[in-house]
């Protein structure tokens, strides 16, 4: 068989059509992940703010104005003097 | 014909000109103006966003964060977009914790915008991100998750420009401040963006990280303990400060203010406001005295029984604790008498005098990190008037120190004689978490020779020993030494009577110290004393930084640094081989690595490409000798070397 001008034109148009095919999903492709992209910045940028908020309350709440005064109301703990405390010593690795 | 063939010549030379034109104003758009067009063209359909770069955050020495930037919003409604309208409300309400009526009110106004400022957190806005009709609008800004704590060190921004205003935020603008970075945008006729993928030009860099030298938890015990002072002994304000004398790293600095009966604590004062330091300062005066060789451990003077007319002096000078018969020097500063080292400064000449507190570095700005610090206020000797600047500087008046220089000079009695630059900056971190900037300590001179140190000290420990000034400042299990100080403030031009700065200066603990604690009460009540006052306040901080269960103090060395027996407890505790701090002097190159020693690996058998790995690994240098597989290294292996030290091998 032999190709006739028709037969290129239908190959070039199948050509054409290929091409635009692979460019098409490809700039579906792009635009669906810039926008999983966006959606996973947002998460971030909410779990940042979460992170800050949970990091200030653990501050707060763990800080020694606030845990000393718990300490001393509901447990009767006291600010110890030094009498009170032994530093212990870590055995160094030479003396292991 | 003719005429025919004329007229088609005629529309065909018209028409060739016409072509011509058409084609050489299509060169002339295409080839001469195609930039410009081009251009032109980009911007209509391109549209050029910034990206803000994150500015970097601000850290204590363990990595608590003290300010980082995060991303909030503003919100707006668009009320024409809006799908189900009370739907939207009550969404709004919920996620902005605003009140549902208010939104109702804003809708019934049927505006085109609705716009809540807020700022809004990420966690807040995070529902309402696919609710048609609302528009998000992104903004970095600063917060601070340690809430007050530090701000005065910390400082804070300009709310219009973003960039630093005052403190850390401002020395360290540039720093802090990121590089913004671009990206393009398609956008259609009427300006509306395309929903595609943007182009990048450049990311945004962000901004480095730095890691302050303050310690976060000390700052709570320092920032609260002196609040409860205050407060007690109704005093109008008070700075502390704690530092390590071995690197001149500052671990606390608090300052506060009382205005109005509310206790402010945003003026940066210890580095800012000098003061006079009273006895504090006796011991610079007691410093060149025994440089100079001018005085020896049995040289006595009168004490006056606490009330000397002293030539060519309007006012006699007292002594708070009057002592009977005759003095020495180190019996004048534990009893911490005026009239003692009024006496012996007449020893001095004036400029011996001013030489030394100078070389304490009083009168020059130590060099820290930190926009606008004072340099405190010491006259030279011209401007001395004989018999009047030379006694009362050697009482700790006629000359201003601002907390954090007082800190360095005794920084230095610490360090055997060697003045630091302190330091606020540990740590500069780039946003790869790359180290950029380290600390190492700064010597800026000898202050004072080593045996001269270890007199002073002596006397500062007598200072606090029974029967010294700063007796209550001693804890139980753990020696310090300090001085007591109490001056009568100058204000306004004069004295006020009746009015005082009351300060202890200490080294903690006193065999091998690991802080310097300045504390200074201004304008105490009741029993104003140094030593009744500051001298208590030191003592409760260091009790609490002792029970801290991650602190600043180095427990492995304060374990050697126990009262000798005064308790069960201490007895059970054993001595421990001496860890040295302290820098040597002069300081060559690489002395301030002298405390990262490290041990030498067994390379031996290795061949030398693994070796030479295995040793720069652990920090060496390496010095090859030979080849083939290593037989010894030089210093052996197990031995110990500083850091970056040569580590020699012999291959065979």
């Amino acid at each position: 068989m032999t190709f006739r001008g028709r037969h290129w034109i239908m190959l070039w148009l199948l050509l054409f059509l290929g091409v635009a095919a692979i460019v098409l999903a490809r700039r579906t492709a792009a635009l669906e992940t810039a926008r999983r992209l966006n959606v996973l910045r947002d998460e971030r940028t909410a779990l940042e703010a979460e992170r800050a908020a949970l990091q200030r309350d653990l501050r707060l709440t763990l800080g020694r104005q606030e845990l000393g005064r718990k300490a001393e109301n509901r447990l009767g703990l006291h600010q110890p003097a030094d009498s009170e405390f032994t530093v212990f010593r870590l055995p160094t690795p030479d003396h292991r | 014909m003719a005429k025919v063939t004329t007229r088609i010549a005629s529309l065909e030379v018209v028409f060739v000109l016409a072509v011509l034109a058409v084609l050489g104003r299509a060169a002339q758009l295409q080839i001469v103006q195609r930039s410009q067009w081009e251009s032109e063209a980009e911007e209509q359909r391109k549209l050029h966003l910034v990206l803000p770069a994150r500015r970097g955050g601000i850290y204590d020495r363990s990595g608590v964060a003290l300010a980082i930037t995060q991303e909030y919003f503003h919100v707006g409604i668009a009320p024409t977009e809006v799908e189900g309208r009370s739907a939207t409300i009550n969404a709004v309400a919920r996620s902005l914790e605003l009140p549902a009526s208010r939104l109702r009110r804003d809708f019934a106004k049927n505006p085109k915008w609705i716009y809540y400022h807020g700022p809004f957190t990420g966690v807040q806005v995070q529902a309402l991100r696919k609710v048609p009709g609302i528009h998000l609008t992104p903004e970095f800004a600063r917060h601070y998750p340690a809430g007050a704590l530090a701000r005065s060190v910390i400082g804070g921004l300009n709310a219009d420009s973003g960039n630093g205003a005052s403190g850390i935020e401002l020395a360290l603008d540039s720093i802090l401040t990121g590089l913004p970075g671009e990206e393009v945008v398609l956008r259609d006729r009427a300006g509306r963006r395309y929903e595609s993928p943007s182009r990048l030009v450049s990311d945004p860099v962000p901004g480095e990280d730095v890691y302050l030298t303050l310690d976060a938890e000390l700052q709570e015990i320092a920032e609260h303990g002196l609040d409860d002072a205050i407060e007690r002994l109704k005093a109008a304000g008070g700075d502390v400060v704690f530092m390590d004398p071995s690197t001149g790293e500052l671990l606390a600095i608090a300052s506060r203010r009382r205005v109005d009966q509310d206790l402010i604590g945003n003026r940066p004062s210890f580095f800012t406001d000098p003061f006079e330091p009273g006895s504090t300062a006796k011991l610079f005066t007691a410093a060149a005295l025994l440089s100079l060789h001018r005085v020896d451990s049995t040289d006595e003077v009168y004490g006056e029984e606490g009330k000397w007319s002293m030539p060519g002096r309007t006012k006699p000078i007292t002594d708070a604790h009057t002592t009977h018969g005759n003095l020495t020097l180190a019996k004048a500063i534990e009893v911490s008498s005026n009239i003692a080292m009024a006496k012996f400064s007449q020893r001095l000449s004036a400029s011996e005098q001013y030489d030394a507190l100078r070389d304490f570095g009083f009168g020059s700005p130590t060099g820290v990190e930190f926009p606008s610090e004072a340099r405190g206020r010491l006259p030279t000797p011209d401007q001395w008037k004989p018999g009047y600047n030379g006694p009362s500087v050697a009482m700790g008046y006629a000359f201003g120190v601002t907390p954090v220089q007082l800190a360095a000079a005794y920084g230095a009695l610490a360090n055997d004689g060697v003045l630091l630059t302190p330091t606020l900056i540990r740590e500069i971190r780039g946003p790869d978490g790359k180290v950029r900037y380290r600390h190492k300590p700064e010597p800026v001179r000898r202050a004072v020779r080593r045996e001269v140190v270890r007199t002073l000290r002596e006397y500062l420990a007598g200072a606090v020993g029974e029967g010294g000034t700063g007796e209550r400042a001693q804890l139980v299990n753990y020696t310090l030494m300090g001085k007591t100080g109490t001056a009568q403030r100058f204000e306004g031009g004069h004295y006020v009577t009746g009015s005082y700065t009351a300060s202890f200066a200490a080294l903690f603990p006193a065999d091998d110290p690991q802080l310097v604690v300045i504390v200074k009460i201004d304008d105490p009540k009741g029993d104003y004393y140094g030593g009744a006052t500051a001298a208590p306040v030191t003592r409760g901080m260091l009790q609490e930084a002792l029970a801290t269960r991650r602190s600043a103090i180095d427990r492995r060395r304060l374990a050697t640094s126990e009262a000798p027996a005064t308790s069960d407890t201490a007895s059970r505790v054993e001595p421990e081989a001496e860890t040295s701090v302290v820098l040597p002097w002069p300081l060559s190159a690489d002395s301030t690595k002298a405390r990262d020693r490290r041990p030498v690996p067994n390379v031996v058998g290795a061949n030398l490409r693994k070796a030479a790995v295995a040793l720069h690994r652990r920090g060496f240098q390496v010095a090859l000798r030979g080849g083939g597989l290593v037989v010894r290294t030089s210093p052996a292996a197990g031995d110990s070397l500083t850091a970056g030290g040569t580590v020699t091998v012999w291959a065979q």
